[in-house]
């Protein structure tokens, strides 16, 4: 079990590439352990054989070793952010997927949104975790248990990937009712331009029944915060 | 911090299209435990290996249990480090370089295909005789009818997304190996108590040689190593299965061979034809022999489904390898199954058997020399495999001691079996069989070096970690 970590500890610290034998050499273990250890912790999937199987990294699994750090984003993001809230009567919360959950990172202090643990924990109800979901090429590894938190919420499997094609295709995602019966929110993504990866996502909260209608307007105001966005973020 | 250590990483996998990281540990060891088709085996290995190992049957089934368990740990060397589709051929690729690869892959083709044709052919001759204890006329049409229906029943299984098709292998698989525990138990339980005495031709010579009707009963135990891309976690999950199955099997066919040898202590099991039908009529349960026929037409049906699987997915590394037409290649955007494979191979398997048996040949007999031909095809891709086990751990850095001593003890068995298995057969049409498919093969290998040298030299296609896959992959400054 300490030898585990400390093979762990070893490749966050020699970095990706590093090998069996360095790692073996640098923690005194015999060779055969080490081994050993490293073909568990990857068929733990905390570590990863880079494709010449010879180089380690660290798997995205062992990002949940870390308790997620999520610096505050910068002014210039946070004004765009103040910006958008002039202009609507919603709540205004700006979400950051850098660590592969929703985590809020500007949640709008007149309209307190659903705890940060639920939206962590139930990306397949909020719409911004629907963003998330859409992001990854295979939504299930992130949102293993479909619970209903209210009578509105998706829980069937078909219907979810269904309704993540439509936010895909569309770029906005919306739910009414599905965290919380009396509230609906509307998403868009901020993509980084380079890597195409996704980063962050903007969210305007509302009355569920409001949430419903078309609101044509606010899904363009919110894109082109979200545009304003990308350079800050990204 | 090596810079640009992850600068190689690619944004997909040299293998995407199929169901990646999907199946859980049930749905994976049905794909191998299928293969394997144990339940089949039971009834039949036995009285074979007794032909030569008489009294010491039991321990040509230890040995055979030991030599599956040690190859398994070869295949084992490689499927903690890599997952593929490709089976034997994509690992043996890492260790021995391209021409052993292709050989492995041309020996796969043929074991995988003529097991998948075998098992169409055994499970269509149980079901006629199956049909025939229930009062059907026995007659060649219903064995090519029967042949024909799972030929299509094994179509429709693998067209399925690979979820319910190993699911249904699952079902199929677990229905005959209860089955045929429930006969063995039956029989054990009200034959008398004897000893097996010795009936001569044992010794050790005679264990050694009853080694290879033994080990031919594992043939397909690793067929998981080709779900390794739609395995959850490959890694963890493959080589546990393929050990287990080899294990399982093992004990199954040991349990089966002492009901065997107790049920026919005074005249020597080698005597019987078919041995267990014999046991089960003798001792005035004919129904027993009606389950038995089930469990084996079952048992063989799930092998062709299984086996079929992994065939598909060794084609379909060919062609990403670039070693076969690119089109064979593709994947079906939204079953993710490689449907263009499916589409060129499922003919063939199915179409020969069929015929095989509509022109009036021996149904045994063609049952008999396909399994012996597969056999070969397996101990060639085997023998391949345990030989670039070492060879693969020194590339990458890992060698141990240990698979040095596995592979020096693995290989010179797994060649005497080969040509004792090859020589066995001698005179009949199996040595004509493999002399055609060398030269195909030769041929194969020689256009590949001229005109497809580059994609040659660079076979070995596996589900290579990708950005995604890696912490900090895809970003530069977290937010």
């Amino acid at each position: 079990m300490r030898s585990a970590l400390a093979v762990l500890e070893e490749v966050v610290a020699a970095g990706p590439g590093v090998t069996a034998k360095e790692i073996s050499a640098a923690l005194k273990l015999p060779q055969a352990t080490t081994y050993r250890l490293l073909n568990l912790l990857v068929g733990e999937e905390y570590l990863v054989r880079l494709p010449d199987l010879r180089g380690f990294a660290l798997g995205r699994r062992a990002a949940r070793l870390a308790l997620p750090v999520v610096p505050t984003p910068p002014a210039a993001a946070r004004a765009v952010v103040e910006h958008l809230r002039g202009q609507v009567r919603w709540g205004v919360h700006l979400a950051s997927f850098r660590t592969g959950q929703v985590t809020l990172v500007d949640p709008d202090p007149d309209h307190p949104p659903s705890d940060d643990v639920v939206l962590a924990r139930h990306p397949h109800a909020s719409a911004l975790g629907m963003l998330l979901l859409a992001d990854q090429p295979d939504w299930r590894a992130l949102a293993r248990d479909l619970r209903p938190l209210t009578e509105h919420t998706v829980t069937d499997p078909g219907e979810l990937d269904a309704r993540l094609e439509v936010v895909s295709a569309q770029r906005v995602a919306r739910q009414c009712g599905q965290v919380r019966a009396d509230r609906g929110c509307i998403a868009v993504p901020v993509h980084d331009p380079a890597t195409g990866a996704l980063v962050a996502g903007l969210a305007l909260c509302g009355p569920a029944a409001r949430v419903a209608e078309p609101n044509t307007e606010l899904v363009a105001l919110l894109h082109e915060h979200a545009d304003r966005l990308v350079p800050l973020l990204a | 911090m090596r810079h640009g250590a992850l600068s190689g990483l690619r944004h997909r996998s040299p293998v995407h299209g199929l169901d990646r990281r999907h199946l859980g540990p049930p749905e994976v060891l049905a794909q191998s435990v299928s293969s394997a088709a144990p339940a089949a085996a039971m009834a039949a290995a036995p009285a074979i290996a007794a032909t030569t190992a008489g009294s010491g049957t039991i321990w040509s089934f230890v040995i055979a249990t030991v030599v599956s368990l040690l190859i398994g740990s070869c295949i084992g060397r490689f499927t903690r480090r890599m997952a593929v589709a490709g089976s034997l051929y994509s690992l043996t690729a890492k260790g021995l370089g391209p021409a052993a690869a292709f050989t492995s892959g041309m020996a796969l083709l043929v074991g995988y295909g003529v097991l998948v044709m075998g098992a169409l052919v055994g499970s269509a001759t149980y079901v006629d005789a199956l049909l025939g204890r229930l009062g059907v006329e026995a007659s060649g049409t219903v064995l090519v009818a029967a042949a024909i229906v799972l030929g299509a029943l094994v179509t429709g299984g693998v067209l399925a997304r690979v979820r319910l098709s190993a699911r249904v292998v699952l079902a199929a698989e677990a229905v005959s190996i209860m089955l045929m525990i429930v006969v063995f138990v039956v029989l054990l339980g009200v034959t008398p108590q004897v000893p097996a005495a010795v009936t001569g031709g044992s010794g050790v010579g005679g264990i050694a040689a009853g080694v290879l009707p033994a080990l031919s009963a594992f043939i397909g135990f690793e067929a998981a190593t080709a779900l390794g891309v739609e395995a959850r976690r490959p890694f963890r999950t493959i080589p546990r299965v393929v050990q287990w199955t080899a294990g399982v099997a093992g004990v199954l066919y040991l349990f089966a061979t002492f009901t065997q040898m107790t049920g026919f202590a005074r005249t020597g099991l080698a005597t019987v034809d078919e041995p267990v039908p014999a046991l089960a009529l003798a001792l005035g349960q004919p129904w027993l022999a009606l389950l038995l026929d089930l469990g084996i037409a079952l048992s063989f049906a799930a092998c062709a489904l299984a086996t079929l699987n992994a065939l598909v997915r060794v084609v379909f590394s060919m062609a990403r390898d670039g070693i076969a037409p690119a089109a064979l290649g593709a994947t079906h955007p939204r079953r993710q199954i490689p449907h263009v494979a499916i589409a060129v191979v499922v003919p063939v398997v199915v179409v020969v058997p069929v015929a095989l048996l509509a022109s009036g040949l021996p149904a045994a007999q063609v049952l008999a020399d396909l399994l012996t031909l597969a056999t070969v095809g397996y101990l060639v891709a085997y023998l391949l495999v345990c030989l670039a086990a070492p060879f693969f751990l020194r590339r990458i850095g890992e060698l141990t001691p240990v698979p040095v001593v596995v592979t020096a003890v693995l290989v010179p068995v797994l060649l005497v079996v080969l040509v004792a298995f090859v020589v066995s057969a001698w005179g009949g049409v199996v040595p004509l069989a493999i002399g055609a498919l060398i030269v195909v093969g030769l041929a194969w290998l020689l256009w590949l070096r001229r005109r497809r040298s580059a994609q040659l030299a660079a076979i070995g296609v596996y589900d290579e970690t990708v950005t995604a896959d890696v912490l900090g992959g895809h970003e530069g400054s977290p937010l």
